[in-house]
């Protein structure tokens, strides 16, 4: 029974960390520019599919990232310097709409591009070993990615909170016209916070790649659990958002296990829960 | 007697329209008139929340499949009646609008666009996922268009059927357009904090208009379901409602009339660019940004900048 707790608690922190690369971009952009990214999961998915067309002409696991991670992080500052830039001043519904737009323009085109059927690539072969732990073994590749999110999580801690770089970040997220009237060029602010969560979106497609298949449609259910995740931590607050993921991924790794039916319903009856008590998140101010 | 030959002028000329196409005999140009006609009230319904409240919804799939559903679950296992599956349909998709309208617009708007979409993928899971009861990706097929009163086996019979639901909901929508309550709901969208000074609640506010969007949303899926005799879970797929959303600001959301513009120039690039079906959410892409960029009225905003005069 033990044996059993255990393995699904790693396969549910595995799962709460690949949320959290996806979340935790989406979050950071919201709090700082108050956009929605809706094509926040379209940009995941589109650096899964580089990295596997870097991989198939480098067979390098290890630069088909790093070149998808970039791509991806370029691709969001084209995105918000030509499209979200020249709506920032007016009502928040025409950023949303517009971000909406690049999702089914990102959609269609990778479907295009890369086909419709789910594609994947091959784990390299430093990172396919399988450790034993409590008597079972676990893909390597699990710790790697729970590793990274606990690092990308200090690494956005440290930013945010230890450098003069994130005093920038947050007095804009605090109020944008004071910070303005301090000399804080919010405009590269945003750039630069669009940069870092499309480099996030980036890295987490590229490497989950290799574990689980790329598909058109993807995205739009990754969307969904983000935002759940999101909502869920109260709207912007970005460390908050680890907690919900955590909280996200083992539930449904514990569920999946006892009452299998359930998966899909599962998030949504937290969510619904959660914004009945709580309509301002677990971590959010009233 | 001229003013009020001008405020249903509108109703008029489409209703013109509408009946000529019938005299053309011509099936398929019927059919195209029924989608259009339907996307109308769709579009129309979705354009409350989009053009009075300024909120974005991506539940309006739900609403609209739960009007199909709602007449395809009716007629396949409790009575094969057409009039009590439809009128099912509309009031199943008004509860589901108030329920979601009651979890998602308490709190905080931004929230509204996520959880919409939110509920708008869980409807679509269950409809796939529940195979005994919904069909699973099948859908359900043979829905019956007929009635103890009435029935209409041809798509020529069932466009009057169509065609009067459609002219029931332009002069219920128009009347909220006019009246004190659509007033309200453009307040609302305007400027929140002056309308809670003046001492109304936006939350109740906001729900009310999700009802009456929802319904008749609603009303639109009912209809399609039964244009097709069958309904699919690509009715609930999210993307839907990007359509009444492409309609709307196609015509200019800021307009009554817009939505309805916006359908019929929809309606015929779909039926003119059938070939670009692979990538139609690329087109729509494509066009959303180009409006946003470009022109924020849509094609009556283009107009009234162009000639200085209101439509």
């Amino acid at each position: 029974m033990l044996e059993l707790l255990i393995h699904q608690i790693l396969a549910g922190l595995f799962r709460a960390s690949y949320y959290w690369l996806i979340a935790s971009g989406l979050t950071l952009i919201f709090g700082v520019t108050r956009v929605i990214n809706f094509a926040h999961a379209a940009f995941f998915v589109l650096g899964g599919y580089i990295a596997l067309t870097i991989d198939s002409l480098t067979g390098n696991f290890w630069i088909a990232v790093a070149v998808a991670t970039l791509t991806i992080g370029c691709i969001g500052v084209a995105v918000e310097m030509g499209l979200i830039k020249p709506l920032y001043k007016i009502e928040s519904l025409y950023q949303l709409l517009i971000t909406f737009a690049v999702t089914l323009i990102v959609n269609d085109a990778s479907k295009l591009i890369w086909g419709a059927a789910s594609r994947s690539m091959k784990l390299p072969t430093e990172l396919a070993i399988s450790v034993k732990l409590a008597g079972r073994s676990y893909p390597l590749f699990y710790f790697f990615v729970i590793t990274i999110a606990i690092i990308v999580f200090i690494a956005l801690y440290i930013a945010l909170e230890k450098t003069f770089w994130g005093l920038k970040v947050k007095s804009t997220w605090r109020d944008v016209t004071m910070a303005q009237a301090l000399r804080i060029n919010t405009g590269r602010v945003y750039t630069t916070t669009f940069f870092i969560g499309s480099l996030l979106a980036g890295f987490g497609g590229a490497s989950m790649v290799a574990f689980t298949p790329v598909a058109p449609g993807l995205g739009d259910s990754l969307i969904v659990t983000a935002f759940v995740i999101v909502v869920l931590a109260g709207l912007g607050n970005l460390f908050g958002a680890y907690v919900s993921s955590i909280i996200i991924g083992i539930a449904e790794s514990m569920f999946l296990l006892f009452i299998p039916e359930l998966d899909i319903l599962l998030i949504f009856v937290i969510m619904a829960a959660v914004l009945l008590v709580r309509p301002w998140g677990l971590f959010g101010e009233r | 007697m001229g003013a009020v030959w001008r405020k249903i002028a509108d109703l008029l000329a489409i209703t013109f329209i509408a009946v000529g196409v019938t005299l053309t005999f011509d099936t398929f140009l019927i059919y195209l008139t029924t989608l259009f006609l339907i996307f109308t009230i769709f579009a129309l319904s979705y354009n409350i929340i989009l053009g009075y409240l300024k909120l974005v919804s991506f539940g309006h799939s739900l609403f609209f499949a739960a009007g199909a559903y709602g007449v395809a679950l009716f007629a396949s296992w409790v009575i094969p009646d057409m009039l009590l599956s439809f009128l099912f349909g509309i009031v199943l998709a008004a509860v589901l609008a108030l329920i979601v309208g009651y979890i998602t617009l308490r709190h905080s708007q931004i929230y509204f666009a996520m959880l919409t979409l939110a509920f708008a993928m869980l409807f679509y899971a269950l409809l796939v996922k529940w195979r005994d009861i919904t069909g699973g990706s099948d859908g359900i097929s043979g829905i019956p268009r007929v009635s103890t009163l009435f029935s209409f086996p041809t798509t020529e019979t069932y466009y009057m059927f169509v065609l009067g639901c459609f002219i029931i909901s332009f002069i219920i929508l128009k009347l909220i357009d006019v009246s004190f309550i659509g007033l309200i709901f453009r307040a609302l969208g305007d400027n929140e904090s002056r309308f809670k000074f003046l001492g109304y609640n936006p939350v109740k506010y906001r729900i009310l208009a999700l009802v009456v969007s929802g319904t008749f949303s609603g009303l639109a899926g009912a209809l399609y379901a039964l244009l097709y005799r069958a309904v699919t879970p690509d009715v609930a797929y999210w993307t839907v409602a990007a359509e009444p959303l492409v309609m709307s600001l196609l015509g200019g959301s800021a307009y009554f009339m817009g939505p309805v513009i916006g359908a019929a120039v929809f309606v015929g690039l779909t039926t003119a660019t059938a070939r670009l079906a692979e990538i139609w959410q690329l087109v729509m892409g494509l066009i959303i940004a180009a409006l946003l960029l470009g022109a924020r009225g849509g094609i009556l905003g283009v107009m009234e900048r162009l000639w200085r005069k209101r439509f």
